[in-house]
């Protein structure tokens, strides 16, 4: 199997999961962007194992890395996701703003941890 | 003895240190800290002082040298007569005054500081008069200069206070400079600044005449500045709100002492460049006449007073001038002792009527205070030139040898002489008279009924004090005390004789005076403000004010003026950048993205 079909299936992946984490603003849309992202890793680095004949083998070893670190980091950001949503009652990501860098007059607000919570 | 010397000078600057420290921790420790460390200071300084009288060797050592380029600063000490009767006549009064203000001060509250700038004052005038090198010289003296600033402003909440210490630190500071300047003339000239080896050379090289005149008249500059003379003369009288013990101790033994000091410590200098002497014997003329009539009409006993001390510094500088050197001493010792008396003893009457220090409160004091009144009678009869106190004897030996230099001429030009003694004689006249009218309007006719009588802490050195002012005069019959045969007569008949009848009949004059127009004696115009203000204020004070402000501008509208570019460029850069912080995650992301593509792009075109 030529080299260029693994890595033209990832880039079309890690476009996808480019044009979701851009476009979509539903948070748990935006994390499965970000999965499509880590999986066309995982195939680049099957790829490249398989064609340079590794005996080691570290390219797989790394993809399972990878796997296992982005189940973590599902974990902790569907955790995040339900906390936002907690809070704001909505997860649209463009419309969590509150570390924007604001105006002066309302720079006391920064005062009061609960700013922007009333919604 | 060297050891001695050492732990002499040492024992005022520890004591100063101590009872700073000490504070107000304990009154009583604070008390017998600064008295007790006074009265060791003067049983020290006496042990080396009478070693060293009449024609005993002169102590010299060096305690320590500096390893520099060009001549050595030394920590070295000197101690001939005149150092040892100047340290005997500096710690003796200091600790009178540190026993007075015992009582003079006992309730007030910023004493602990109070005693130890005393304490330091002290050290910083023998550290005068016992150095050897000119930059130790300079330390004592500026250093006195401080102390007088902060003493002089030792009641700061009065605006009258502060203003006379700035202008006592402006006015001397300003003359100070001469000082300097002749300490580097003299090191380039000499390549050391040890005194008694460029004396020496002085001494021995057979200079041309005026060969010197530069330093000699900077040292001039520099003590006509210390010792408030015309025209640096205003500081002084200004200086009264200072406390009255303050006064005694500037106006007898420390300050204003010491700038006759320097010139008997620097005389063959002075000796080598008539020009210097002229000029001092210039300013003394005009000095001790002006101080004399401001005296007459002040109505503050204690500017009086102040008034008095120019006029007779003046003398002394006068003395001076026309080569009386033992005189010049004798009369600062003498007046060292009485002006002391007489300050002291202004300060029990000040204390007596409740603080005032104008005479038209005071008067018929004689009964309600009897001990001050015994006292400041033989201060004023010094002061005056009564018969025999003792500033009869050193009054007469100046008048006699400036006399004699108008006569015989030798250093000065003879007009010089002649106006001085025309100048001694007259302010001898109005000395009695003012003398008289002070003791007149405090001490007779008419006063305050509410009266209380100092206590014994302030009496006892007024007693003490008044042994030397009646028979400090007998000293004229040992000249040999300061050393060597000058071959001066101090004591002549024909002149005591005169000047007594000048006594006698200035003194029936006031008298008649008194009996017939009562306290207004003669018309009391009132004090002009003497007009050396108002040039000092248009040509120094407005002056440099003004480039003050010049250069406050150029600070603020130059230097500032990049400082303050500097942030605003760097705030402007950082208000575009805020722009950037929409708080948009995926914003963010985009420019990520964008960015990491336009590298990707530009790294395969370049590559």
């Amino acid at each position: 199997m030529p080299l260029w079909w693994p890595l033209l299936v990832a880039s079309l992946l890690f476009a996808i999961g480019v044009y979701g984490v851009l476009s979509r603003r539903n948070a748990v849309l935006v994390l499965m962007g970000v999965e499509l992202m880590l999986n066309a890793v995982n195939i680049n680095f099957v790829a490249f194992d398989a064609q340079l004949r590794d005996v080691l083998h570290a390219g797989q070893t790394f993809a399972l890395f990878t796997i296992v670190i982005a189940a973590a980091e599902v974990g902790l950001a569907l955790a995040i996701v339900l906390l936002v949503f907690r809070t704001h009652g909505h997860i649209e990501v463009d419309e969590l703003r509150e570390l924007a860098d604001r105006d002066e007059s309302d720079l006391g607000r920064l005062d009061h941890p609960t700013a922007g919570v009333e919604s | 003895m060297n050891g001695v010397l050492l732990a002499a000078l040492l024992v005022p600057y520890v004591t100063a240190a101590v009872t700073l420290f000490a504070g107000h921790r304990s009154e009583v420790a604070t008390k017998g800290i600064a008295v007790g460390g006074s009265a060791l200071g003067l049983a020290l300084a006496w042990v080396v002082a009478f070693a060293q009288l009449g024609d005993a060797a002169p102590l010299a050592h060096v305690f320590t040298s500096s390893r520099t380029v060009g001549p050595p600063i030394q920590l070295a000490t000197y101690v001939d007569p005149l150092s040892a009767v100047m340290m005997v006549l500096a710690t003796t009064v200091a600790f009178l005054v540190q026993v007075y203000s015992l009582g003079y001060l006992a309730d007030d509250p910023r004493y602990p500081s109070y005693a130890a700038l005393v304490s330091l004052f002290t050290g910083a005038m023998l550290t005068v008069v016992t150095a050897d090198d000119l930059w130790m010289l300079l330390v004592g003296w500026e250093l006195m200069g401080a102390c007088s600033y902060f003493l002089i402003a030792h009641h700061w909440e009065l605006a009258d206070a502060r203003a006379g210490a700035v202008k006592a630190f402006l006015i001397t500071r300003t003359a100070d400079l001469g000082l300097l300047f002749a300490i580097f003339v003299l090191g380039d000239r000499f390549d050391t600044y040890r005194i008694s080896t460029i004396m020496r050379a002085i001494t021995e090289a057979a200079l041309p005449r005026d060969g010197l005149w530069l330093p000699a008249v900077l040292v001039a500059v520099a003590v006509i500045g210390k010792s408030a003379q015309v025209p640096f003369h205003t500081w002084l009288p200004d200086a009264m709100p200072g406390p009255t013990p303050i006064s005694a101790l500037i106006h007898a033994a420390t300050m204003v002492a010491a700038g006759v000091f320097l010139v008997a410590r620097t005389y063959p200098l002075f000796l080598s460049s008539p020009s210097a002497l002229t000029l001092l014997g210039l300013v003394a003329a005009v000095t001790m006449f002006l101080a004399a009539v401001y005296a007459m009409v002040t109505h503050d006993l204690k500017r009086l007073l102040a008034w008095s001390t120019v006029s007779q510094l003046a003398y002394m500088f006068g003395a001076l001038a026309v080569g009386a050197w033992s005189a010049a001493i004798l009369h600062l010792l003498a007046h060292g002792a009485f002006k002391a008396l007489l300050f002291l003893a202004a300060g029990s009457v000040v204390h007596a009527v409740g603080g005032a220090t104008s005479m038209d409160v005071m008067g018929g004091l004689r009964d309600k205070i009897p001990d001050t009144f015994v006292t400041m009678t033989l201060g004023f009869g010094a002061l005056a030139g009564v018969a025999p106190l003792a500033g009869f004897f050193s009054k007469d030996a100046i008048i006699h040898a400036a006399w004699e230099e108008a006569v015989h001429g030798r250093l000065v030009w003879p007009w010089v002489a002649w106006l001085l003694v025309a100048s001694m004689v007259a302010t001898a006249a109005l000395t009695v008279a003012y003398s008289l009218r002070a003791w007149l309007l405090v001490f007779f006719g008419a006063g305050p009924e509410d009266v209380h009588d100092s206590p014994a802490t302030m009496r006892v050195p007024l007693v003490v004090l008044a042994v030397p002012t009646a028979l400090g005069g007998l000293a004229v019959t040992v000249p040999w005390i300061l050393g060597g045969d000058r071959g001066e007569h101090l004591f002549h008949w024909s002149t005591s004789v005169l000047m007594t009848l000048l006594v006698i009949v200035t003194a029936t004059v006031v008298l008649v005076l008194y009996n017939r127009r009562g306290r207004e004696m003669w018309s009391a115009v009132v004090v002009p403000h003497p007009p050396i203000d108002w040039v000092w204020d248009r040509f120094l004070v407005r002056p440099v004010r003004r480039l003050a402000l010049v250069v406050r501008a150029g600070d603020r509208d130059v230097i500032d003026a990049y400082a303050d570019g500097a942030a605003a460029t760097a705030r402007g850069a950082g208000g575009l950048l805020r722009r950037t912080q929409t708080g948009s995650v995926q914003g963010y992301l985009m420019v990520v993205v964008v960015g990491a593509a336009a590298i990707a792009v530009a790294a395969g075109l370049l590559a």
